[in-house]
């Protein structure tokens, strides 16, 4: 009875065929949109995640329990002094890439005509968690590390100050002491990381260097490490553990992006529900119309014997038809959308620098596939064109054959 | 034995404020096998008369026994079930699926009822050869003359070897030869099914073919005939 009803279902709905087509349209279009925007939004985060782990935070980091990174202070109980055997400790560690130790100062970097507040970073030049920087290198050299007067700045930093390779530049910090001190560097090199805000507002210098200008005196900020994979980085921490510092994970160094993504996801779900209800308004239209187009022929069906139980079922397979061709027309448009993002991505420009230094955006953003979410919106999409039929089900099912036969 | 029986049978319509009396206090029997007319001029309560035997509507008050069943107490489920079983129609509209084919128009009562897929074939194939379409039954009912598709309606009607088919103005929309065909199916099957048909008609040449007229008026049986 259920293969002939599917029939019947089936052929109903090739009656009106734009009308069908449209409504497949509407729930393929809707699904695509929302698995793009979905796919979108996690490669959104992702890609800001990953490159701030990649170039500011790494996995993980080991700083004194009373260093606050806001204040980027230099005040010596503020800092580790056995930087360089906690970053060697944690470099044997499996699953560990590179350990670095990196002294952070906010500064002030001048030319003739301008001057910009940034974050000077000294850094061991030979931690492999610097080369997407060394890779990055459009101009000049990366820094040497016994380099006592070179810095490395971005190349969208240096055409804002009009400065190239090789040009001197007076920077500025606050050292250990509450003190202002001033140097003349030299600019030994451009790098474009690709993130406009790292590129504008980042200095780099050896560590060697940044410990002697801050009077630091061989003490860090904080030693970054980049794991081989992001999975390992609760086990590693727990092996980090050492009284008088904290460890950071990547989730605790990301935390204000990550709780502002979450908070603008909302904006999202919100749009997810829209579009859901416009595709599940749509379809109820559809088989109400179909309905009512059809009340004769419903009262000749009860008349043969039809039950209304039996042409519920038969609206509901009709709903169901319209949903799965609806959902895989859906998906192969989504994930078609997703891979060209994912793979060719969308190009941003400057809105990337508009983001703000806390987020690490690309001028390229591509997108991600989220499985698990995709098949999620695929299911919503067709529990919520189940449910709009439920309505015109239940009033093919209660229609008196008398009132049907008249039409 | 009667394979119907109407007893006081009242029915009023309600439009607004306005009620219209269709049917008054009939009473009716029709025995198996019948062929009877129901005749009257528009708005005698023909049709009325046929969807409460049909089970299409319940009356007002009285009862309508079919099969010794008293089917104004059932559900709506189970008179379903009974005209899934016991009764076939014939429209004046025609009244086929057009989504189906002729042989699945035919199908389609059997599907219903669970008749096994042997069996279906069997009976579908002998009705549409019995009403000379066999030739037809891969074809949808725009495919269709008006008097094929009455024809199919009538094959459908009697698919579930029902006790009664009731055919409702069956003639109406067809020609004077389609129409004399159609009667002629229904009077041959008649015989060849013993199964009882009852037809309103105010058509004279179609109410020559009944062995028994039953004449209404004003929703009243003013003659009951003779079996």
């Amino acid at each position: 009875m259920l293969s002939k009803l599917w029939v019947l279902a089936y052929r109903d709905l090739w009656r009106n065929r734009r009308r069908t087509i449209l409504s497949m349209t509407a729930v393929a279009l809707g699904l695509g949109l929302l698995i793009v925007m979905n796919g979108y939004i996690a490669g959104v985060m992702d890609e800001a995640v990953q490159n701030n782990i990649r170039l500011n935070t790494g996995h993980l980091q080991i700083r004194a329990s009373s260093y606050n990174v806001a204040d980027m202070s230099l005040q010596w109980k503020d800092l580790i002094s056995d930087s360089d055997q906690i970053a060697a400790r944690a470099a044997a560690l499996p699953g560990v890439r590179a350990a670095a130790p990196v002294l952070w100062a906010g500064g002030l970097i001048a030319t003739v005509n301008d001057s910009v507040g940034l974050q000077i970073s000294g850094i061991d030049t030979t931690s492999a968690f610097y080369a997407p920087i060394r890779d990055s290198v459009v101009a000049g050299d990366f820094l040497a590390a016994d380099d006592r007067s070179g810095i490395l700045i971005g190349e969208r930093l240096a055409n804002s100050l009009g400065i190239g390779v090789g040009r001197d530049v007076s920077l500025t910090i606050v050292d250990s002491d509450g003190q202002a001190d001033e140097g003349i560097f030299t600019v030994r090199g451009l790098f474009r990381s690709g993130i406009p805000s790292y590129d504008e507002g980042t200095v780099l210098m050896p560590i060697s260097k940044a410990q002697a200008f801050a009077r630091a005196d061989g003490r860090a900020s904080s030693i970054i490490i980049l794991l081989d994979s992001q999975e390992a980085t609760d086990s590693v921490a727990a092996a980090l553990q050492t009284p008088g510092t904290q460890t950071l994970t990547w989730r605790d160094l990301n935390q204000t992006f990550l709780q502002t993504m979450e908070a603008g996801l909302a904006f999202y779900y919100i749009l997810d529900l829209i579009v859901i209800l416009i595709v599940a308004v749509i379809i109820a239209n559809t088989l109400l119309m179909s309905v009512f187009e059809r009340i004769r022929e419903m009262g000749i069906l009860a008349a043969l014997g039809m039950k209304g139980r039996h042409l519920t079922q038969m609206l509901l397979l009709e709903a169901a038809t319209l949903g799965l061709v609806g959902v895989g027309v859906g998906l192969a448009l989504g994930l078609g959308g997703v891979a060209y993002l994912t793979y060719v991505g969308i190009y941003i420009g400057d809105i990337a620098s508009a983001a703000g230094s806390g987020v690490a955006l690309s001028s390229t953003i591509h997108a991600r596939f989220v499985p698990g979410t995709f098949a999620g919106i695929s299911l919503a999409t067709l529990v919520i064109v189940m449910l709009s039929a439920l309505y015109p089900a239940w009033y093919a099912a209660h229609l008196e054959p008398v009132a049907a036969l008249r039409g | 034995m009667d394979a119907i029986q109407l007893t006081h049978v009242t029915k009023v319509y309600h439009v607004g404020a306005v009620e219209t009396h269709a049917l008054n206090d009939i009473s009716l029997s029709i025995g198996e096998g019948e062929f009877t007319a129901l005749v009257g001029p528009s708005g005698s309560g023909k049709t009325t008369l046929l969807q409460l035997i049909g089970c299409l509507d319940k009356p007002d008050s009285g009862t309508v026994m079919i099969k010794g069943q008293d089917v104004t107490r059932f559900s709506a489920n189970k008179r379903a079930d009974l005209r899934r079983d016991s009764i076939g129609f014939v429209f004046q509209f025609f009244a086929l699926v057009p989504v189906l084919t002729a042989y699945e128009n035919v199908e389609l009562p059997l599907l219903l009822s669970g008749v096994k897929p042997a069996e279906r074939r069997e009976r579908v194939t002998g009705l549409l050869r019995a009403v000379g379409l066999e030739d037809r039954a891969k074809h949808r009912p725009d495919q269709l003359s008006g008097g094929q598709q009455q024809r199919v309606a009538i094959a459908r009607a009697l698919a579930p070897r029902p006790v009664l088919v009731l055919a409702d103005e069956p003639t109406a929309n067809l020609d004077t030869a389609n129409g004399q065909q159609a009667m002629e199916i229904m009077e041959r099957l008649n015989k060849e099914t013993g199964t009882a048909f009852v037809y309103a008609t105010h058509d004279p040449r179609v109410i020559s073919y009944a062995r028994r007229v039953v004449k209404m008026q004003d929703g009243a049986i003013i003659d009951a005939g003779v079996a």
